[in-house]
């Protein structure tokens, strides 16, 4: 499936830049709404969601400095063990942006695999020809559970049903219900 | 307006998405970038003030 080059939007470049280098260092995967947006949904976003694998915090390091020479910087800290130990490693997520004056979007929301959830979603990540992009991502399957499991909101909610139907024939709903009920057990008993 | 027409236009822009593979990207191109335009535009218009780089420490903040 060719596209043309000049069709890539602005998040396309900045998603395929920033995983390029990602790429070289852990396992990613973009999850959430950029799934939809990517496959054609209509709708802007600002920040563009990524889940690592669990990584050292020397290969940490190693990343974020080929990161910060390919022109990206962290929003948190220039201090990669601070990003790492502060942020990474406590559960929150850190953002990178392009270096400019400023930090302007879109911004790349980075968090560590948490749970058995996110390490399966990296395990069982893809590349999407429908997409265009050189880039992986969490399933489909996935993306809509955790789209009207977890998050509910009516744009998510939107995101699930546009996925739906571009793959209405293609879905595995017996994976979708199994990827519900690990969220019921590892995400909303939690709360 | 969040009503039944706007579900449906979300209804009809993902069939055709899905039967235009080719197509879609160019038609959803310009709404996607200006949205990142404007909000590049309206934060760098108010990283010229000092109370504009106030703001923008609050909004970074959140």
């Amino acid at each position: 499936m060719e596209r043309a080059v000049d069709d890539k939007t602005i998040l396309d470049k900045f998603v395929e830049d920033f995983v390029k280098i990602v790429e070289r260092h852990v396992r990613y995967i973009i999850c959430s709404g950029f799934v939809s947006i990517a496959h054609g949904r209509s709708r802007g976003t600002e920040d563009i969601d990524m889940i690592i694998e669990d990584i050292s915090l020397g290969n940490f390091i190693l990343l974020h400095e080929d990161l910060v020479r390919e022109g990206f910087v962290c929003v948190q800290s220039e201090n990669p063990k601070l990003i790492y130990g502060d942020y990474l490693k406590s559960g929150a997520s850190v953002r990178y942006v392009i270096d400019e004056e400023g930090f302007f979007p879109p911004e790349m929301e980075i968090k560590i695999a948490k749970d058995e959830l996110d390490r399966e979603q990296i395990d069982s990540r893809k590349k999407f020809e429908m997409t265009g992009l050189d880039v992986y991502f969490s399933s489909i399957e996935g993306n809509i559970a955790f789209k009207e499991e977890l998050l509910k909101s009516k744009k998510d909610l939107e995101d699930a049903k546009h996925l739906r139907l571009i793959y209405q024939d293609k879905l595995k709903e017996n994976e979708i219900d199994r990827i519900k009920e690990k969220i019921r057990r590892l995400r909303l008993n939690e709360r | 307006m969040r009503d039944k027409t706007h579900a449906e236009q979300v209804e009809r822009w993902a069939i055709f998405c899905r039967e235009n593979p080719l197509e879609f990207k160019k038609r959803v191109k310009p709404l996607i970038d200006s949205q990142i335009i404007i909000a590049r535009r309206f934060f760098k218009n108010l990283s010229k003030t000092e109370e504009g780089r106030e703001i923008l420490k609050r909004l970074k903040q959140k």
